[in-house]
């Protein structure tokens, strides 16, 4: 540490002008004409759009001609402008995502708001009371029945994706010879690939009527059976997530333990396993992420009535999910519903962003202990 | 299953002791087939199998079963059976073994007493906790065999004296009407039972201790596996027996059967004819088909693809290359694997509420073109990203030593040494957006059938005007069909569909079988490439 950075805030922000100022010096005038131009029209072009101005396509067309002329000129700088811009897109849609949504539902979560202690809370209503009813007086939106829905879908499918997941990771990365592997892992892949709707149309022909004799429901569609399939369709994402994670836990560690004398699971579960524990964990809380999120397969084979089964672990019957609602009222849907159901949707996207953070969280975690690159 | 794993040491033990472990083996997946056969109705729980009625003939299985693996433990612990058992067979084994007697004594408890009191609980926790005592502190050999054989006795029981027949139903009492029949709960319990005494015998098969603890892991592990691949390998089997005659209805080999295609002026007819695929939906087609559904799925990627992987690739450029590790990159990661994450309805939503109003008021191609494209972007990012990293840095190093800049070292060595990382990344990353079907639900979709001259036409589209923007294309701005979208609304136009085609359910499975080979292709032309070049790479 040297005296000049005594107060780092002011320090920092000295060097960064210093650095700021020697690149203008260094760089030409015409490159950084040009791509101040460039950068300029590229964000009069993203406010043109964001206003809903038919004018959009002036400064657009104007950042396309300089960032066309850059590249012939001066491609080293334009280059370097175009891939940031292109990274600050990435933030961009995701903050774009955040403000729409959010936006959309405000309304419904005034309608819903309820008095508690004399403050007036936004939605609350949404959460204490069980009626979802768009139709008939009292109008209401309630959102307990899909979050109780999405809650035992999810347990269902944790159930069935996490342990066969982490069982078939191990076989992947421990067990499996590689003739055997060549087959296992493209065979996850393709499961993974083959579309939500097509496991919900299997679903529909043939789960949910032979659930529907087995348990002798009146009508069909069961959380049980969507539960399982939904389970299979998050399988594939904890697989390779906590194969990734298995198989960066360094041979050296393995082959010290099977040098002991160990057999191959003894080290399996006592270094392998509790060494990419925090890996296989975030790879079952992405799996619960993917389950929470999948839309078609839930929104073919369930009721689509909102309202809780009765009594709550009564299984064999399957209403209504958060993303089967969106996917199954957008069309009708107007005024305060259809901004109900964005509230649906920001219920959805912050639960999953958080679970992203958290896996991410602990992965960073893990390879910090590990040792690795972090 | 553990024959797999058999290995020298394991060999050099006497036969008799194996051949009673490995009869309980065979046993137990023979058992375990069966379950299976029985939940898929190949077998009928009412039916007969071998001239013997189906339920007895499981329970008598199970008595067997159970007696051979008590048999085996307690010939281990007089010292019959030469094996290398530890002082007890563990925790995990304990749990599993007290979970299912837990379950067994809650539904004995609440068959006898009525489901929901707590008599059965308690019965529950009773038998679990004998479960979990009995299996801790025995010798390793009495411990993983006695509680579980016992359960297989019991269910085997339970099966054979008719308590549970094939005609046996528990209503659970609900609000809800919910019942448990035998056509569900026989197979169930078979199941269970053949997979945890299939562990048990497992281990015993390896003589317990370590080595058996590894076998009875390994043979649940190869089960699970195969078991997986076995799922796989059905839905993909059925989907292509039951799409199939939908697809080839009206399908015609042989010279001038097919329609024209016109292309650089030349008009050639197809030899063949298949209708399904060519046609759309019209009053006096003999055969309907799903061809703008096609087209619009082609479409769709085709603009995705245009949208996301310029994107995905110059962020990965400057995350790999010219970013320095900080606040900005990382949460740069950070909202790259949110984005990942984010449910695919949520983008719809999105579109709908950013991109409608923006592009027309109305649903349209360019709409789900770009809200597919938000989806892929993140998919091309991260796998972009992992194909730089992976280039070795001796490569930047040699290419900067010849005095070249660095946009220069990217564009003509990284980018080259990553292409075949980016290439299978976007190709798998395709594949999985073209079954997308939440995200252009609320932006794209347009009806259940669509006539073929409805198909679209996006080259010819374009078309310059005088007011701004100047450029319009209506093609791009119409609502359109895909494939995804088409089979959820055939699925839930139910019944009202037979008015239009001759077999709506022909007509669905075809749907389904299509979108599954547009999708599987994809997968398997990007799987293809990744071992291509994988191969290559081992071999320079």
């Amino acid at each position: 540490m040297t005296e000049t950075t005594n107060e780092p805030g002011t320090g920092t922000g000295q060097r960064r002008i210093r650095q700021a100022r020697r690149f203008v010096d260094r760089t030409e005038t015409g490159a950084l004409v040009t791509v101040s131009v460039m950068s300029t029209a590229l964000l009069a072009a993203l406010a043109g759009f964001l206003a809903v101005s038919s004018l959009t396509i002036a400064p657009f067309a104007l950042f396309l001609i300089t960032a066309g002329y850059g590249w012939l000129r001066h491609q080293e700088l334009t280059a370097r402008a175009l891939t940031l811009a292109m990274t600050a897109s990435t933030l961009l849609i995701l903050g774009l995502i955040i403000v729409f949504i959010f936006q959309a539902s405000m309304p419904v979560l005034s309608y819903e708001s309820m008095r508690v202690f004399g403050v007036e809370v936004p939605g609350l209503r949404m959460f204490l009371e069980t009626r979802w009813d768009a139709v008939s007086d009292p109008v209401r939106y309630s959102m307990v029945p899909m979050i109780h829905g999405t809650l035992v879908v999810t347990v269902i499918a944790t159930v069935v994706a996490a342990p066969l997941g982490v069982a078939a990771a191990l076989f992947l990365s421990e067990i499996a010879p590689p003739a055997v592997r060549d087959i296992v892992k493209p065979g996850v892949e393709i499961l993974a690939g083959i579309p939500s709707i097509i496991y919900g149309f299997i679903g529909f022909t043939l789960l949910s009527p032979w659930a529907s004799r087995q348990f002798q429901t009146t009508g069909q569609g069961t959380y049980l059976f969507v539960g399982i399939v939904v389970g299979l369709m998050a399988l594939p994402t904890v697989v390779s997530v906590a194969e990734d994670a298995l198989s960066s836990v360094p041979e050296s560690m393995k082959s010290g333990s099977l040098a002991v004398g160990t057999t191959d699971w003894q080290t399996m579960t006592s270094i392998t396993l509790p060494a990419a524990f925090s890996g296989v964990s975030a790879a079952v809380i992405l799996g619960v992420g993917r389950a929470i999120g999948e839309t078609m397969a839930a929104t073919v084979m369930l009721r689509g009535v909102p309202r809780l089964t009765d009594p709550l672990i009564n299984v064999f019957y399957g209403q209504e999910t958060l993303t089967s609602l969106i996917a199954r009222n957008y069309g009708e849907a107007d005024g305060l519903q259809m901004d109900a159901l964005f509230v649906a949707g920001t219920i959805l996207f912050v639960t999953v962003l958080i679970i992203s953070i958290g896996s991410q969280y602990i992965e960073w975690r893990m390879r910090k202990k590990l040792g690795g690159e972090v | 299953m553990a024959s797999a794993t058999e290995s020298d040491l394991i060999s050099g033990r006497t036969d008799s002791t194996e051949a009673v472990a490995g009869i309980a083996v065979g046993l137990a997946a023979l058992l375990f087939a069966l379950s299976l056969a029985t939940f898929f109705d190949v077998v009928s729980v009412t039916g007969t199998l071998v001239g013997v009625p189906v339920v007895p003939l499981v329970g008598g299985l199970l008595i067997l079963l159970g007696g051979a693996i008590i048999t085996f433990g307690i010939g281990s612990y007089l010292g019959y059976v030469e094996t290398t058992p530890s002082p007890t067979a563990g925790l995990v084994a304990a749990v599993a073994a007290a979970v299912p007697w837990f379950v067994a004594g809650v539904s004995v408890g609440s068959i006898m007493l009525g489901s929901g009191s707590a008599g059965g609980v308690v019965l529950g926790l009773v038998t679990g906790a004998v479960a979990f005592a009995a299996t801790a502190f025995p010798r390793e050999d009495l411990g993983s065999t006695l509680p579980i054989g016992a359960l297989s006795i019991l269910a085997g029981l339970v099966l054979l004296s008719g308590i549970i027949g094939p005609e046996w139903v528990w209503d659970l009492g609900w609000e809800q009407q919910a019942s448990l029949t035998a056509g569900f709960v026989v197979p169930a319990l078979t199941l269970a039972t053949s997979l945890y005494v299939g562990w048990a015998a497992a281990k015993a098969y390896g003589g317990f201790g370590a080595r058996g603890r590894h076998v009875g892991a390994y043979a649940l592990v190869y089960v699970n596996a195969l078991s997986i691949v076995a799922v796989l390998v059905i839905l993909l089997a059925f989907t292509v027996f039951r799409g199939i005659p939908g697809l080839l209805t009206g399908a015609e080999i042989g010279l001038g059967v097919g329609p024209e295609v016109g292309l650089f002026g030349l008009s050639v007819q197809l030899p063949v004819s298949l209708p399904f695929v060519m046609n759309g939906v019209a009053l006096l087609n003999d055969y309907q088909g799903v061809l703008p559904a096609i087209v619009g799925t082609f479409w769709l990627v085709i603009g995705a693809v245009l949208f996301a992987v310029p994107l995905g690739i110059g962020a990965a450029i400057f995350l790999t290359e010219y970013a320095e590790r900080g606040r900005f990159t990382q949460a740069v990661e950070v909202a790259t694997n949110g984005l990942w994450s984010t449910p695919s309805i949520v983008f719809g939503l999105f579109g709908f509420a950013f991109l409608i109003p923006r592009f027309g008021n109305g649903k349209s191609l360019l709409s789900g073109m770009l809200t597919l494209g938000f989806m892929l972007l993140p998919l091309v990012l991260i796998t972009s990203r992992e194909a730089m990293l992976s280039v070795p840095d001796e490569y930047r190093d040699a290419s900067a030593a010849l005095g070249v800049t660095k946009w220069q070292t990217i564009r003509s060595v990284v980018l080259p040494a990553a292409l075949p990382g980016v290439v299978t990344g976007v190709i798998l990353g395709v594949g999985r957006i073209a079954g997308e079907t939440a995200p252009i639900l609320l932006t794209m979709a347009g009806g259940t059938f669509v006539p073929g001259s409805q198909t679209v036409d996006v080259i010819g589209g374009f078309k310059f005007t005088a007011t701004p923007p100047f450029v319009a294309n209506p093609e791009l701005l119409q609502a359109t069909s895909a494939l995804p979208y088409q089979l959820f609304a055939l699925i839930t136009a139910g019944v009202g569909l037979g008015d239009s085609v001759a077999n709506p359910n022909d007509f669905r499975w075809a749907t389904a079988l299509i979108l599954l080979v547009v999708v599987l292709s994809f997968y398997a032309i990007g799987i293809g490439a990744r071992y291509y070049f994988r191969r290559k790479l081992q071999y320079e």
